[in-house]
């Protein structure tokens, strides 16, 4: 489903040397697999979250997702994937304060389907992630956990084929971090959706089929399960 | 924290773009409104001081006039004898008279000044001392300020058309009066003469019009008797300052008009200012949270929200005074003219140093209360991350505002029934009342706009209800529609009070001007009135004519009545209504005509009636050059002249005034007449020489409508101006508004939401709350202009039509509203065309 290709992306900081945030990047995520991606502060990360979503385009390299090279497409074409093939969660959830857990769920779903069946649809999915009793509340009114859920249930709305979703359990407990963790990879086996999980949560990686570790721009480390440098770590 | 730390963080904060440009939309804001309320003031001042400026610059320190009660004066030989009254230093004769001075660009109203240079001395103002210093003295010619003579088009040793009392006469120009010699004096409507020069081109040889006493010290009271006996009750004898004082109240309806609107102007520019201030109380919120965060006290913190408030104040303050000081020029630079036909006004402009600190202290008010709004975060305990939950206005809070809108509401009920006089108190509780009922009428229509939108809304609907309802965005959101609302408010309140005015003051015209077919008269903006007598004996010429059926004989004058310079008129006996029967407030019109037909009867404005505490039937005496004791027949409106007017019959005016002579020939067609035809006739008969004007019925009425207009011309302009400020500061509180907006857009953009939606989305919200807004502000104003219109009627006496203005008050709504929306769709988009951008 995604395959990243010899991704490079460098910054001119002044007049010094170029700053290698991804440096050479390959990999892939299937359909239905959820990858787990860790690294350090500064390694690279959230430039290749921003590169794979479209919001940057490479110095080198490509990222295909579906077998479309996202570099061949529009700044249109590419705002029409992010809404309709890509779902992104990350710590600052972007609801709209005065909106409601259904119109904030249900945003873009209304945008690709331009009906209000899409208020209706995206119930279920808000009672699976616990906010059945929360559904009328606005989103200025949530806790910071509950939000964070809502945004998920908006980046699953419109089934995409791929979700980036970077630290998405950073505001909740370890309980419901697990329960939303679950039902993440729960949903995405049952709609064949990819999942690239950015997290520092050691606990995160279980859900996770692959992890990938990022340094100074380099994935250096593939595996299954936990990696070693990070099971090392006290309470790793 | 020294202030010099305050100021830096100050400048540090301003290097970031979005900080910069939020405190120059508040500036530009504020300004507006200070730049609105200074102009208005500066119209407002200007009015009186020219007047003032003239009485000192002719009286000096003069200590008594004597006064004569028409305008043909008294003999001058009255001069020695108040010159030989011991205790009297010095006593100077002058000729006044209105005059209009012709040249080849145009003509100008302007009262002729002359004295005889042997007598002025040091007691007299510049203007006649001037003579001493001027070669003018002893020619037979004029001076004439600069800037008139400009206009007019004629130079030093130029000649010049010069028409007095209804004659016409060539004049020679000897001398431009520059800003060198009179100062501010060079803008009054004046022009000198040498006494005998002056006495020939009026038809008056050897008459004056007022002596100027100066009494030694000590001797006030003796001479002030003495000089009451040489009056004979037949002169006035005054303080030199009467003159400012006659003036003073004869603009006092004007200025009160003026003034209540200009309160009004205030008011709107306040409320522009504080709603500009509330735009970037989420930025001040954001740093009161960061410095507490940071360890600064209470105080340090709010002596950092008060060096905010300096900034904004001063920087807003000079901006808003040199655009006040600039619309003063372009808006306000025209002369009133109204009070023209009987006072000299010029065309200065007076700034006064209370006109600057009002502005000043307002443009600081506003920016302390906004920089102070974020208070409560001052003194919170938390740290701020649940401000937003806290932010959400509690039922009570709104049950509070609610239940003193409809407390303010009843406060202003109360002042229209029963004190319409306090219209400014009553138009400031209508706006307070509109201010704490707007948000629950914000809140009501985007309830009813969600309920409406869930049926038939998509995304874009959906995002405008939600950042409608956020409250993070509330104190903004109410910012913007209370801007819409005031300006409409504003508009609405001031423009259609200002036409009722003038529909009232166009019914009298068509009234008065409907008296006669055809109207023979002095010409000239200074005869408007047709107070001039016709020193000519044309009546038999016109009467002779073919189509002509009837010449009526109509006299009228200007009359010192106590402190008021009323005016007195006296139709023809056989006119058909010689009292506007829309003008009589008190009395039947049947029994007051008659009264009037046979004699010895008078209409008085209701406001004269009233200061001299007379009821219809008991008796006053009128102070004429031959005082005369009339009985009062009924009481009128103003008829449109600030000060009173008097209507009596033909006879009485002619004993009173010790004259048969007319002002003007009221001529009253033949049945199968044309009245451009008669008009024809009636010129040929008085032949190519005359100074006479011969107008239609309908050409005196547009002559006369264009006056009036031009009368109520200040209000014209602060109405233009409270529309072009309301427009303005809406159209900049919505591009703060949109400026914020950016980074959420941005934000927005990376989960796919594309620039038409957020565009769209925009638009949705801006048209809510600038047509909530609008909308209240127009149903005020409309309650606003009937008190306002009440208070008109009641406290200058104009003739009022009161309406409710339903197609202007519409109009302001759809101009404000359709104007900002339109202003606001380029920036719009712009913002709305932000690139992705996923940080917070």
């Amino acid at each position: 489903m995604l395959d990243v290709r010899g991704l490079v992306k460098h910054y001119q900081v002044g007049d010094g040397e170029p700053i290698r945030a991804v440096d050479g990047v390959s990999f892939s995520v299937a359909a239905g697999e959820l990858v787990a991606l860790y690294g350090p502060s500064g390694s690279g990360k959230t430039t290749l979250l921003m590169l794979i979503a479209g919001l940057m385009s490479p110095d080198k390299g490509s990222v295909l997702v579906g077998g479309n090279d996202l570099g061949l497409l529009s700044d249109a074409e590419r705002a029409r994937y992010r809404l309709r093939d890509l779902g992104l969660v990350d710590q600052s959830s972007d609801l709209l304060p005065g909106g409601t857990v259904v119109q904030n769920a249900a945003l873009k779903l209304l945008m690709v389907e331009r009906t209000r069946h899409a208020h209706q649809r995206v119930q279920p999915l808000l009672v699976r992630l616990g906010l059945g009793e929360r559904l009328d509340h606005r989103a200025e009114h949530l806790s910071m956990g509950e939000r964070q859920r809502v945004a998920l249930a908006r980046a699953l709305s419109t089934e995409p084929s791929l979700v980036l979703a970077d630290e998405p359990t950073g505001h909740l407990d370890s309980r419901r971090g697990a329960e939303v963790l679950a039902l993440l990879a729960e949903l995405c086996g049952e709609t064949g959706t990819a999942v690239l999980l950015v997290t520092h949560d050691p606990r995160a990686t279980a859900f996770a089929s692959r992890v990938l570790e990022l340094r100074d721009g380099q994935i250096v480390e593939s595996a299954t399960g936990l990696p070693q440098a990070y099971a090392a770590r006290p309470g790793g | 924290m020294r202030v010099s730390n305050i100021a830096h963080l100050y400048l540090v904060r301003l290097k970031s773009r979005a900080a910069l440009i939020q405190e120059i939309f508040a500036v530009l804001g504020i300004s507006v409104g200070v730049a609105l309320l200074f102009a208005s003031q500066i119209a407002s001042t200007s009015l009186n001081g020219s007047v003032a400026q003239l009485a000192t610059g002719v009286l000096g320190n003069s200590t008594y006039e004597i006064k004569s009660r028409s305008s043909t004066g008294f003999d001058q030989s009255l001069l020695g004898r108040v010159q030989r009254l011991s205790g009297v230093s010095s006593a100077v004769p002058v000729l006044e008279a209105s005059a209009d001075l012709i040249g080849p660009r145009g003509r100008a109203p302007v009262d002729l000044i002359a004295t005889n240079p042997r007598f002025v001395k040091r007691s007299a103002g510049p203007l006649l001392r001037h003579f001493n210093a001027s070669q003018l003295a002893h020619q037979r010619a004029l001076a004439v300020p600069a800037p008139i003579a400009h206009d007019i088009g004629v130079g030093p040793l130029e000649t010049t058309k010069i028409e007095v009392g209804g004659r016409l006469t060539h004049a020679l120009v000897a001398a431009e009066l520059s800003y060198g010699s009179i100062g501010p004096l060079v803008n009054a409507p004046v022009i000198l003469a040498p006494l005998a020069y002056a006495q020939k081109l009026a038809g008056l040889p050897g008459r004056i019009t007022r002596i100027f006493v100066h009494v030694r010290r000590g001797a006030r009271a003796r001479v002030h008797a003495e000089l009451l006996r040489l009056a004979a009750g037949r002169l006035n004898v005054e303080p030199a300052t009467f003159d400012a004082r006659l003036f003073a109240q004869a603009a006092s309806p004007i200025n009160q008009s003026t003034i209540t609107f200009a309160i009004i102007c205030a008011l709107v520019g306040l409320m522009f200012a504080y709603c500009s201030m509330l735009l970037s109380v989420e930025l001040r919120r954001a740093l009161v949270r960061e410095l507490r965060r940071s360890g600064a006290t209470r105080w340090e913190t709010v002596k950092t929200l008060l060096f905010d408030a300096l900034a904004l104040g001063l920087v807003s303050s000079l901006l808003g005074l040199v655009l006040g000081d600039a619309l003063s020029i372009l808006v306000f630079g025209t002369n009133p003219g109204y009070l023209s036909f009987a006072f000299p006004v010029g065309s200065q402009r007076i700034v006064s140093w209370q006109a600057v600190a009002i502005s000043v202290s307002v443009a600081m008010l506003a920016a302390v209360v906004g920089v102070l709004t974020p208070m409560r975060e001052i003194w919170s305990r938390g740290d701020g991350r649940s401000g937003i939950e806290r932010r959400v206005i509690p039922d009570p809070w709104m049950l509070l505002a609610l239940t003193c809108g409809i407390a303010f509401l009843a406060g202003t009920t109360a002042i229209l029934l029963f004190a319409p006089q306090s219209a400014v108190l009553g138009v400031a509780l209508l706006l307070a009342a509109l201010v704490t009922l707007l948000p629950a009428l914000v809140d009501a229509v985007t309830a009813a706009f969600a309920w409406l939108q869930r049926r038939a809304g998509g995304a874009r609907t959906d995002i405008a209800v939600a950042e409608l309802r956020a409250s993070g965005n509330r104190t903004r959101s109410l910012a913007i529609a209370a801007t819409g609302a005031i300006a409409v408010f504003g508009c609405v309140a001031i423009q259609v009070a200002h036409a009722n005015l003038e529909g009232g003051l166009g019914r009298l015209v068509r009234q008065l001007s409907q008296a006669a077919d055809v109207w023979v008269l002095a010409p000239g903006q200074q005869n408007t009135l047709a107070t001039t007598p016709l020193t000519t004996a044309d009546r038999a010429k016109i009467a002779a004519l073919p189509g002509v059926r009837a010449v009526g004989r109509y006299r009228a004058a200007f009359l010192e009545y106590g402190a008021r310079r009323v005016w007195v008129l006296a139709p023809p006996a056989d006119a058909p209504d010689p009292i506007p029967p829309s003008q009589l407030l008190g009395g039947g019109i049947a029994g007051a005509t008659g009264r009037l037909r046979s004699g010895g009867w008078a209409t008085l404005s209701q406001a004269l009636a009233s200061e001299r505490h007379l009821h219809v039937g008991q008796r006053f005496t009128l102070p004429a050059a031959h005082p005369i004791s009339l009985r009062l027949a009924g009481t009128t409106t103003n008829l449109g002249w600030p000060p009173g007017a008097v209507i009596l019959d033909g006879s009485d005016f002619a004993r009173a005034w010790g004259s048969g002579a007319p002002t003007a020939y009221d001529v009253m067609l033949a049945s199968n007449a044309s009245a451009s035809t008669v008009v024809g006739e009636i010129r040929h008969a008085l032949g190519h020489q005359t100074a006479l004007t011969v107008e239609t019925e309908r050409q005196r009425e547009q002559t006369q409508l264009a006056i009036s207009h031009k009368g109520l011309g200040r209000l014209t302009q602060i109405a233009i101006l409270v529309l072009v400020a309301g427009v303005l500061a809406t159209v900049s509180s919505m591009g703060a508004s949109i400026w914020q907006r950016r980074r959420r857009f941005a934000r927005m953009k990376v989960h796919g939401l594309d620039t038409s939606t957020l565009w769209a989305a925009l638009v949705w919200e801006s048209a809510l709350l600038l047509g909530a807004g609008c909308l209240a502000g127009a149903v005020f104003g409309i309650y606003a202009q009937i008190l306002l219109s009440h208070a008109l009627q009641a406290v200058t006496g104009f003739p009022v039509i009161i309406s409710l203005g339903i197609p202007l008050a519409l109009g302001s709504f759809a101009l404000v509203t359709v104007v900002a929306a339109a202003m606001i769709g380029i920036p719009g988009y712009r913002a709305a065309s932000v690139a992705p951008y996923p940080h917070p």
